[in-house]
C-alpha cells in the first residue's frame, strides 16, 4: 500500500537523511514568474543602484487565520511576542519545535483584531494547519498553497498577487501611483495606498536602508497593478527593473535572510509523532529535498534554531508558547551565529573550469543560483575541525563574489578562513545532481547582512543582530 | 503616429541594424517547457547515452496550409525540389529571397492530400502566409502561432503537440509503446504507431545516426501521451528535455536556427515589408554580437553558405532561382563548427571576479545566444574578418562551449581562429545585455556536426592538451 503520511513514507525509508538526500522532486523552483527580464545581472544591479519590482505571486504559501482566538492561538504556535503587534503591523513569524528547533517562517500581516494573514514556505503552513486541527482553537483557516512548479501552459490561479517595490529609488515611485504622498509609515507596518484606481494594503519594507513597499491584493488585479506601476516609473523617469526567477532568490544573499532551514519535525516523539502522522506523504516535509556535502545519518545535524539564525530577540518570554521550554535552555549555551561566507575566486574558478576538461567534473555552479535542493547543508571546516553549514548560496554581480549565508561555532570569527566541501560525497537519487566530485572552497568568513550598503543602512533588525 | 508595418518602422529607424542590434525584445526564449526537468548536465548526456523526450510544442510557429495549390505554393517559395514528394513525407524546407538570401528554414509535412502544415521560426511561416494571402493561389492557411514567452500563468493552448524521441536507446521505447516492432523507414518519411491506445503520427527523424521519431498530435492528447513515454522509457534511461538544454542539441547536430531573414532590403521586398506587422519577429526580434556593419546584407547567408546547397534544386522556378543561378558556382562560405578555447572561455568567467569595469560578456550555460539571431565576428591571425559565429552554447558531452558559423572558403578545418566575444563600446541597449568588454576567444574551425569530428580526427588537439 502507498505511504499516506510522512510516518509511513519515513518508515518505508529507514531513514530521514536518506528519504530526503534522494529525493526526486528536482530544483526547488521560484515558479511561474520568467526566469529573467533583461537578465540576472542588470536585474542584481537594478536593487542596489536604481529600483526594481519583485513578482512575490507565486513562490509563497499563504494561509488566513481567521476568528476570536487568532491571536492567542498563533502566539501559542510562534516563539514571537505578540505584545506590541497592533493592527497594520507585520512581523516576521518563526515558530518552533517542542524540542527547540526551527519549522520555518512566514511573514505574518495583522489585518483586523481578529485575522491574520502568512506568507512563506509550506513547512510553517503545515504546521500552523496542525496545531489548528489539533488544537481547540476558536480559529478558522484558509490555505492557498504556491504555485505549480512547472504549470507547463497550465492556468496558475492564486488568492492574491503580491509585488515589492524595492531599492534606492523606488520611493520615487511611489508618490506618482499613489496620485499624491504615500503615509508616512513605519518600517513593517501596514497602510492603504492607491495604485491607480485600487486601493491597496502596503507593507513598508525596505532593502539596504532605502524605503520599499509590499503591495498586495486580488490576484484578478494582478495584470492592472503591475502596468500601473511600471508605467508610474517610466512617467518619473526611473530604471525600475522587472526581477525574474533567475535574479530572485540571490537577493537575500545580500541582505541575509536564510529562507530554507530544515523543518526540525523528523524526529521527537509525542506531538511530532502525531504531526509526522498528519502530514501527507506528497507534503514539502515528505517530498523536498536536502542538497550538499553534509551526509551523516543524524537527521537533526540539519536543525537549526532561533538563536542561530539570530531571530532570538523575537521571543516574547512572557507568554506560553511552543518549545519555549526548549528554548530557555538553549538560551544560554554556546549557540552558533550566521554568517556570510564569501568564497575564493580561484578555488570557485576551478570548479567552473572542471567543466571544460576531460574526466568528471566537480559539481557543477550554477549562476547565480548554485542550490540544487529544498535545503542546502555543506559542510564548513576549520582546518579538520567541522565548523558549522553553509545553507543557502548564490552569486552577486553586485559585490562579484559568490557569497552563501550559513551557520557557524560560535568561536569562529569575522575574518577567518573556513573550507567549504562543495559537492556531495556519493551520488545521491537527486534529479539535480550529475555525476561529480567533492571540491574544497577556502570562504572568508564576512558579517550578515555581506554588502557593505545593507550593513550600513539597514534599520537594527534582526538580520543584524547576532545570536547570542 | 503608430507604426503599422515592418516598412514603417525601418523608415522610423537609423537602420536596419541599429534597429535589430538595439532591440527591447529580450531573450529569445524556448516557451512554457520547464527550464530543467532534472538538471540540464545530464539531460544533455542523455541524447547521447541513452534517450530523451524533446518537447517541441510551443516554440514554433506552426502554419498549415490547405488546397489545392498547397503543395505548388511551397514549391514556388523553396529552393527544395517537389519533385518526389508524395503524402507522409517531410522535408526541410529552405525558401529565400529574390537575391537569394535565406528567409529562414522549417520542417514541412505532406499530412494528406493538398494539406501540409510548416513547423519553425516564424520568418518561413509569416513569408508562406504572404504569398498565400496575396499570390493567386486556391489555399487556406491557418497560422497557430508560437507560445507566449511569458504566458504569466495564463493558459496556453496549440493545435497540436509535438514530441520528439532521440537517442541510442529512443527505438526501444519507441517500440515498448507500440506494442510491437516499428518498421524502420526512411529519413524524413511519415507513418504511424500506437501510443497509449492510440494512433499517432510520426515522422522518422534521428540523432546522431540513432534513429528517433517525431510525433505529434491534438494538443489536449499531450500529457496522456507524455505519461505514456515517460513510463516506457524509464527501463530506458529516458530523460525529459528542460528549455535550457533543449536548444543546444543543435551544436552537436549542426543545424543553425537563427539565420537573419533576409526581408529589410530589396525593392522586391517591398510588398512584403509593408505586409509584415509592426510586431512581428521580423521588427522585434534581436541580432546581437560583434559583428558590426551598417549594410544589414552582410548578415543575411545564402543556402550555399548554411550547407543547403545540396538542396538547391533548379527542377523548378521558385523565388530565388535567377540568383542562387549566378551564384551556384562560385565559392561559398561554409558551414562550419567552432570549438572554443576553455583557457580564453574561463577568462571570461574570472572576470564575473574582478572589477565592474573589467567584465567581459557574461556566457551563459548552456545556452548563450543572447538575441534571436547572434553574429559574433571570426577574424584570422592577421585581423581580417574570416566569418561569422551564429549559434552558441556547451556541450556537457564534449565538455566544450561550441557554436555553429560561417567561414570563409579558404578556411581549413583545424584552423585556429579568434571570435570576438561580447560587443563594441559597452554594448548594445538589448535588455539581454549588461555593460562589457570583448573578448578575443581563440576557437578551431572543426566540421559540422562536430561530435563525429572530434572522436575520429581531433582526438589530439587542443582539447587534449597535446
Amino acid at each position: 500500500m502507498a505511504a499516506h503520511n510522512l510516518s509511513a513514507v519515513l518508515k518505508e525509508h529507514g531513514n530521514a537523511v536518506k528519504l530526503l538526500r534522494n529525493s526526486k522532486i528536482g530544483m526547488y523552483v521560484y515558479p511561474v514568474v520568467a526566469p529573467e527580464f533583461s537578465n540576472w545581472r542588470n536585474e542584481q544591479v537594478a536593487w542596489r543602484k536604481s529600483a526594481v519590482l519583485f513578482d512575490q505571486t507565486h513562490h509563497m504559501d499563504e494561509l488566513i487565520v481567521e476568528g476570536p482566538d487568532s491571536a492567542a492561538f498563533l502566539e501559542y504556535v510562534g516563539i514571537n511576542s505578540f505584545a506590541n503587534f497592533d493592527l497594520n503591523r507585520a512581523k516576521h513569524f518563526v515558530p518552533v519545535t517542542p524540542a527547540g528547533h526551527v519549522i520555518g517562517d512566514m511573514i505574518i500581516f495583522r489585518e483586523r483584531e481578529d485575522k491574520f494573514v502568512l506568507v512563506g514556505r509550506a513547512p510553517t503552513a503545515n504546521w500552523v494547519r496542525f496545531q489548528q486541527a489539533v488544537g481547540k482553537w476558536k480559529v478558522r483557516l484558509t490555505h492557498d498553497p504556491r504555485s505549480d512548479s512547472r504549470p507547463d501552459g497550465k492556468a496558475i490561479y492564486r488568492t492574491h498577487y503580491r509585488f515589492q517595490i524595492q531599492g534606492p529609488e523606488a520611493n520615487k515611485i511611489f508618490d506618482k501611483i499613489n496620485g499624491g504622498p504615500v503615509p508616512d509609515v513605519k518600517f513593517f507596518h501596514v497602510d492603504w495606498i492607491k495604485i491607480g484606481s485600487r486601493r491597496v494594503q502596503a507593507l513598508r519594507h525596505g532593502m539596504a536602508g532605502a524605503p520599499g513597499l509590499e503591495v498586495w491584493g486580488p490576484y484578478a488585479d494582478k495584470h492592472y497593478i503591475q502596468t500601473t506601476i511600471l508605467q508610474a516609473a517610466r512617467d518619473v523617469g526611473v530604471d525600475l527593473h522587472l526581477v525574474g526567477s533567475r535574479a530572485y532568490s540571490t537577493n537575500t544573499l545580500e541582505s541575509g535572510w536564510i529562507p530554507s532551514p530544515l523543518p526540525g519535525i523528523y524526529t521527537g516523539g509525542g506531538m511530532l509523532q502525531e504531526y509526522r502522522d498528519w502530514l501527507g506523504a506528497d507534503s514539502y516535509e515528505a517530498v523536498g529535498s536536502i542538497g550538499g556535502s553534509l551526509a551523516t545519518d543524524n537527521i537533526e545535524e540539519y536543525y537549526v534554531n532561533p538563536f542561530e539564525l539570530g531571530y532570538g530577540f523575537y521571543i516574547g518570554w512572557k507568554t506560553d508558547f511552543i518549545g519555549k521550554d526548549a528554548l530557555l535552555k538553549m538560551k544560554d549555551q554556546k549557540n552558533r551565529q550566521k554568517v556570510t561566507l564569501e568564497w575564493n575566486r580561484d578555488d570557485l574558478l576551478k570548479v567552473v573550469a572542471s567543466s571544460f576538461e576531460e574526466g568528471v567534473p566537480y559539481k557543477w555552479i550554477d549562476f547565480p543560483q548554485p542550490n540544487y535542493a529544498s535545503t542546502n547543508a555543506d559542510v564548513l571546516l576549520n582546518g579538520k575541525t567541522p565548523a558549522g553549514i553553509s545553507m543557502f548560496n548564490g552569486y552577486s554581480f553586485n559585490e562579484r563574489c559568490m557569497l552563501s549565508l550559513a551557520v557557524v561555532n560560535a568561536d569562529v570569527k569575522i575574518g577567518d578562513q573556513l573550507t567549504l566541501i562543495w559537492g556531495e560525497p556519493q551520488q545521491t537519487g537527486k534529479t539535480s545532481t550529475e555525476p561529480h566530485r567533492q571540491a574544497e572552497i577556502r570562504v572568508r568568513v564576512s558579517p550578515t547582512p555581506y554588502s557593505r550598503d545593507a550593513r550600513e543602512n539597514y534599520a537594527d533588525s534582526w538580520r543584524t543582530k547576532s545570536g547570542k | 503616429m503608430a507604426l503599422k508595418n515592418l516598412e514603417d518602422v525601418l523608415k522610423a529607424a537609423k537602420n536596419p541594424v541599429d534597429l535589430l542590434r538595439n532591440s527591447r525584445i529580450g531573450a529569445y526564449v524556448y516557451p512554457v517547457v520547464p527550464s530543467e526537468f532534472s538538471n540540464w548536465r545530464d539531460e544533455q548526456a542523455a541524447w547521447r547515452k541513452s534517450a530523451v523526450l524533446f518537447d517541441q510544442s510551443h516554440h514554433m510557429v506552426d502554419i498549415y496550409i490547405k488546397g489545392p495549390d498547397a503543395v505548388k505554393l511551397c514549391s514556388d517559395l523553396a529552393i527544395n525540389s517537389f519533385a518526389n514528394f508524395p503524402v507522409d513525407r517531410a522535408k526541410q524546407f529552405i525558401p529565400c529571397s529574390y537575391s537569394g538570401h535565406v528567409i529562414g528554414d522549417g520542417i514541412l509535412f505532406h499530412l494528406e492530400k493538398n494539406n501540409l502544415v510548416f513547423v519553425g521560426r516564424a520568418p518561413t511561416a509569416n513569408w508562406i502566409q504572404f504569398h498565400a494571402e496575396t499570390g493567386k493561389y486556391r489555399v487556406k492557411i491557418k497560422n497557430d502561432d508560437r507560445s507566449p514567452g511569458n504566458p504569466k500563468g495564463k493558459a496556453v493552448n496549440r493545435i497540436s503537440y509535438r514530441f520528439q524521441i532521440q537517442g541510442p536507446n529512443a527505438w526501444p521505447v519507441i517500440e515498448k509503446l507500440n506494442g510491437k516492432k516499428v518498421p524502420d523507414l526512411k529519413f524524413f518519411h511519415m507513418s504511424t504507431m500506437k501510443i497509449a491506445g492510440q494512433k499517432i503520427r510520426t515522422l522518422r527523424h534521428g540523432m546522431a545516426g540513432a534513429p528517433g521519431l517525431e510525433i505529434w498530435g491534438p494538443y489536449k492528447d499531450r500529457e496522456k501521451i507524455r505519461e505514456a513515454i515517460i513510463k516506457a522509457g524509464e527501463q530506458f534511461g529516458l530523460r525529459q528535455v528542460g528549455s535550457r538544454a533543449y536548444a543546444t542539441n543543435t551544436l552537436e547536430s549542426g543545424w543553425i536556427p537563427s539565420p537573419l531573414p533576409a526581408v529589410y532590403t530589396d525593392e522586391r521586398m517591398k510588398k512584403y515589408r509593408k505586409w509584415l506587422p509592426a510586431n512581428s519577429y521580423e521588427a522585434t526580434g534581436g541580432l546581437a554580437g560583434s559583428f558590426v556593419s551598417d549594410n544589414i546584407e552582410d548578415y543575411y547567408v545564402t543556402p550555399y553558405e548554411i550547407g543547403y546547397g545540396p538542396f538547391v534544386k533548379f527542377d523548378h522556378e521558385f523565388i530565388g532561382r535567377e540568383a542562387l543561378e549566378k551564384m551556384a558556382n562560385k565559392p561559398h562560405r561554409r558551414k562550419v563548427t567552432f570549438a572554443w578555447n576553455s583557457d580564453d572561455v574561463a577568462k571570461a568567467f574570472a572576470s564575473m571576479f574582478a572589477g565592474s569595469d573589467e567584465h567581459y560578456k557574461y556566457i551563459d550555460l548552456p545556452l548563450s545566444n543572447y538575441a534571436s539571431a547572434s553574429f559574433d565576428k571570426i577574424v584570422d591571425k592577421n585581423g581580417k574578418v574570416v566569418g561569422a559565429s551564429m549559434f552558441a552554447g556547451y556541450s556537457y558531452n564534449e565538455k566544450s562551449m561550441l557554436s555553429l558559423g560561417i567561414v570563409d572558403p579558404n578556411v581549413q578545418l583545424g584552423d585556429e581562429v579568434t571570435l570576438v566575444w561580447g560587443e563594441p563600446n559597452g554594448g548594445t541597449n538589448k535588455t539581454t545585455v549588461e555593460r562589457h568588454k570583448q573578448l578575443n576567444i581563440r576557437a578551431t574551425v572543426s566540421a559540422v556536426p562536430y561530435s563525429k569530428f572530434v572522436r575520429e580526427t581531433y582526438a589530439a588537439g587542443w582539447r587534449t592538451g597535446t
